[in-house]
C-alpha cells in the first residue's frame, strides 16, 4: 500500500510537472483527477471534459472507459480519484470500507430490445415473469401462451426465442436481473442480481460483449431479444430492433421515454437515504418506467492532499448544476437528477477532504 | 577462477526468461491457493460458475469467506477451449499443409513460364501469407462479427444464430493457418535437391515425391509448427470473446452451439469478479488462468514426446 501510494503520487507529481512545463503561461501546476469505469458513463465524461477544464483550468481531468467493477476496485485502491459505476456500492464494500461514497450523477434507462420480423415497428409488451421466463428456458417460443396474453391482437410467429445476455460484466446486466429479481420471486430465488450472474442454461442463447455487441449479435439473429442501454438506443434503432413496452410495478405497459423514466425517478427521491444507495428499478407510479438507475460516482472521502480533495470536489460540483444540463445529457439519453437528490449528493461531496 | 563478465552477463539475460516464468506461476498459485482449497477437484467437473450474490453479506465456508452462493466450476470452458482449438486445427492443418506445397512445389513451375516483366511469385505468395500472421486477432473478430457470423446463421445454422464453435474454430484457423503454412514451407525448401531428384529417378510422379519423400521428411516440423498454432489457438482472447456467443453454465451440443473459451471468459468475468468483497471470485478467475497453463503445458509436452520419436512407430524395433 506504502509502496503504491509512493508510485502514485510520484507519477501524480511527474504529470504535475509534465503539465506545468507543458502549460508555461498559467501560474501554477494543474491537479491531475483520474476517472475510470462505466462504459455507459464515459461517453458523457467524454462530453464533460472540454467544457469542464476551460471552466478550470487548474484541473486536469483524464478519462478512462474500463468497466463499473474496475472503477470500483480502482477508486477503493486509490488508484484513480473518480471511479464510475452504474450501479452503488454493495453493504459488504460499504462495511469493508466504510470511507467509499456513492454519489449519483445522471439517471439513465435500458430498453428491451427484439428482432422480430415484421413486428419491430410495433411495441411489443412483455413483463418481468416473461422476461424471467424466457432467459431461464421456460418460455422458448415466441407464441407462447404468456407472450399472446400480454399482446391481445398481435400476430406472434411460432418461433424459438433467442435471449442475447451480456458476457462481460456491465451495470446493464444489473439493473436488468434486479428488474426480473423485484418482478418474478423465483428468479430471485435462483439467480438474483449482479453485474454478472449465472444466467441458466437456454439451448440457443447467445452472450455478446459490450453494447454494441448486444445491438450486432440481435440484429444478426432474428427472433432474439436483448436488452440495451438507452445510449446505444440510436445504435439499435439504426439496427432496426425493436422497443418493448415494460410492465411496471403499478401494472401498466410503459416505454423508456423521458417522461416515465423521470416518474420512476420521483417516486425514489423521497425513499433515497443519505448515502444514496438505493434501486430505481420497479419503481411505482402509474407511468414509471421500470428499469431505470442511477449512474454512480465512486468516491474515496479521504484523498491523497487537500489540493486533490479540492478539486475532485470542484468537478462534482460541477457536474451536478453545469454538468446536468440537457445539452450534455441528451446526447446520451440521460436524464438530470431531481433538485432533492443534487441537495443528498452535495451533502456526500462536502465529506471529502 | 577467472571471473568472466561476457559469460555472466549471458547467464543472467538466460535465466531471466525461465526465471519470470517461474515468477508468473508462482504468483498464481500463490494468490489462488484459497480458491484451489475451497473448490477442490470439482472445479474441473463442474458445469455452473456462479459468483454469488456481491451485494449480500459473504458466508464463512470451512474458514473462507465467499460470496452467497458462490459456486465456480470451469468444464463448460475447457471443453470449450479444447473444442474450438481442436477444431481450428483440423481447419488449418490441410489449408496450410496445402499451400506449403503450392509455394513450395507448383510455384517454381509456374516461374517457369513466367514472362519477364512479372515480378518473381513466391516471395510475393509468401509474403502475403505471412502478412496474415501479423494482422491483429481483434481485426479477425471484426471480420467474424460482419461477415462470418451473418453467413453461419443464414446458410448453415439450423437455429439461425451463427455465433458459436464452428464461428470460434474458423476464426481461430484464419489467424494460425499462416504460422504453420511459414514453417512448414521454410523446412521444404530446405529439403536436399538430391532426394526429390532420386526420387523422380526412381520413377516417382510428383505426387507421390511429394506425399511419399517430402512430407515425411518434415514431420517433425510440421508437428512443431502444429504445437506453436495450437499454442495461439488456446490462448487466443478478443476474436473468441467477440464471436463464440458466450457460453455460461451450458455444455456445447453441437458445432453451431455457443462456447467460452478459458481466456475469453477470464476476460469477460474480471470487471464483476474485481467488485467482490471477499476476492474469492478474482481468486478464482486466477486458478482458471493456472488451468489454462497447464493445459499449454500438457501440449507442448506431448509435441516434445512426438517430435522426439518416442511414440514413433518406425522406432520401436
Amino acid at each position: 500500500m506504502k509502496l503504491s501510494t509512493k508510485l502514485r503520487n510520484s507519477g501524480a507529481a511527474a504529470l504535475a510537472l509534465a503539465v506545468a512545463l507543458g502549460a508555461a503561461g498559467t501560474a501554477h501546476a494543474a491537479t491531475t483527477l483520474v476517472e475510470t469505469g462505466s462504459s455507459l458513463l464515459y461517453p458523457l465524461f467524454n462530453l464533460w471534459v472540454p467544457d469542464f477544464t476551460a471552466a478550470n483550468p487548474g484541473i486536469q481531468l483524464t478519462t478512462t472507459s474500463t468497466g463499473s467493477g474496475a472503477g470500483i476496485a480502482q477508486s477503493i485502491k486509490g488508484l484513480v480519484q473518480i471511479g464510475a459505476s452504474d450501479a452503488y456500492l454493495s453493504d459488504g464494500i460499504v462495511k469493508k470500507n466504510p470511507g467509499m461514497l456513492s454519489i449519483p450523477l445522471a439517471i439513465s434507462a435500458q430498453a428491451i430490445n427484439f428482432n422480430l420480423p415484421g413486428l419491430n415497428d410495433k411495441n411489443i409488451k412483455l413483463s418481468g415473469p416473461i422476461l424471467a421466463g424466457i432467459y431461464s428456458g421456460k418460455i422458448t417460443m415466441w407464441n407462447d401462451k404468456a407472450i399472446k396474453a400480454a399482446n391481445p391482437g398481435v400476430k406472434l410467429p411460432a418461433h424459438v426465442i433467442i435471449p442475447i445476455h451480456r458476457v462481460d460484466g456491465s451495470g446493464d446486466t444489473f439493473i436488468f436481473t434486479q428488474y426480473l429479481s423485484d418482478s418474478t420471486p423465483a428468479w430471485a430465488h435462483t439467480v438474483d442480481y449482479g453485474t454478472a450472474v449465472s444466467w441458466p442454461a437456454v439451448t440457443g442463447g447467445i452472450g455478446a460483449n459490450g453494447n454494441s455487441g448486444m445491438v450486432s449479435a440481435a440484429a444478426a439473429n432474428p427472433y432474439s431479444i436483448a436488452y440495451i442501454g438507452v445510449s446505444f438506443s440510436d445504435q439499435a434503432a439504426k439496427a432496426g430492433l425493436g422497443v418493448a413496452k415494460l410492465k411496471n410495478a403499478d401494472g401498466n405497459y410503459e416505454l423508456p421515454t423521458a417522461a416515465t423514466v423521470g416518474t420512476a425517478a420521483n417516486s425514489i427521491v423521497t425513499q433515497t437515504p443519505p448515502d444514496e444507495r438505493i434501486s430505481m428499478v420497479f419503481a411505482h407510479g402509474a407511468n414509471a418506467y421500470p428499469i431505470a438507475n442511477y449512474e454512480y460516482a465512486i468516491i474515496n472521502t479521504a484523498q491523497p492532499n487537500a489540493e486533490t480533495a479540492t478539486a475532485v470536489k470542484t468537478f462534482l460540483n460541477w457536474a451536478l448544476t453545469s454538468g446536468n444540463d440537457m445539452k450534455y445529457l441528451s446526447q446520451v439519453h440521460f436524464l438530470p437528477l431531481p433538485a432533492a437528490i443534487v441537495t443528498l449528493s452535495k451533502t456526500q461531496i462536502a465529506k471529502i477532504h | 577462477m577467472k571471473i568472466r563478465p561476457f559469460r555472466l552477463s549471458l547467464l543472467g539475460l538466460s535465466l531471466f526468461v525461465p526465471a519470470a516464468l517461474c515468477a508468473v506461476v508462482l504468483f498464481l498459485i500463490i494468490y489462488s491457493g484459497q480458491a484451489i482449497v475451497f473448490n477442490g477437484l470439482g472445479f474441473l467437473s463442474r458445469i455452473t460458475w456462479n459468483l454469488g450474490n456481491l451485494y449480500s453479506d459473504p458466508v464463512t465456508i470451512n474458514g473462507i469467506q465467499i460470496p452467497l452462493g458462490a459456486n465456480y466450476g470451469i468444464l463448460v470452458f475447457i471443453i470449450g477451449t479444447l473444442a474450438s482449438s481442436l477444431i481450428a486445427i483440423l481447419i488449418a492443418v490441410p489449408l496450410s499443409v496445402g499451400a506449403a506445397i503450392f509455394l513450395a512445389e507448383a510455384v517454381p513451375e509456374l516461374e517457369r513460364s513466367r514472362p519477364r516483366w512479372m515480378p518473381p511469385i513466391r516471395p510475393a505468395l509468401s509474403m502475403l501469407v505471412e502478412l496474415v500472421a501479423v494482422v491483429p486477432s481483434v481485426v479477425f473478430g471484426l471480420w467474424g462479427v460482419a461477415v462470418l457470423v451473418p453467413f453461419i446463421g443464414k446458410y448453415l445454422a439450423p437455429s439461425g444464430n451463427g455465433y458459436g464453435l464452428l464461428a470460434a474454430s474458423i476464426v481461430l484457423a484464419l489467424m494460425i493457418t499462416p504460422i504453420i503454412a511459414t514453417t512448414l514451407l521454410d523446412s521444404l525448401m530446405q529439403i536436399g535437391k538430391e532426394n526429390r531428384e532420386s526420387a523422380f529417378a526412381l520413377g516417382a510422379t510428383h505426387f507421390e515425391v511429394v506425399s511419399k519423400v517430402m512430407l515425411p521428411m518434415v514431420r517433425t516440423t510440421l508437428i512443431g509448427g502444429i504445437v506453436l498454432a495450437l499454442g495461439r489457438a488456446l490462448g487466443e482472447t478478443m476474436a473468441v470473446l467477440m464471436v463464440s456467443g458466450g457460453a455460461i453454465n451450458i455444455l456445447p451440443t453441437s458445432i453451431f452451439s455457443p462456447v467460452s473459451t478459458i481466456a475469453s471468459f477470464i476476460v469477460s468475468q474480471l470487471d464483476s469478479a474485481e467488485s467482490d468483497p471477499t476476492n474469492m471470485a478474482v481468486r478464482s478467475l486466477a486458478e482458471i488462468a493456472l488451468v489454462l497453463f497447464v493445459i499449454t503445458l500438457a501440449v507442448n509436452a506431448t509435441a516434445k514426446l512426438l517430435t522426439s520419436g518416442a511414440l514413433s512407430v518406425r522406432n520401436r524395433k
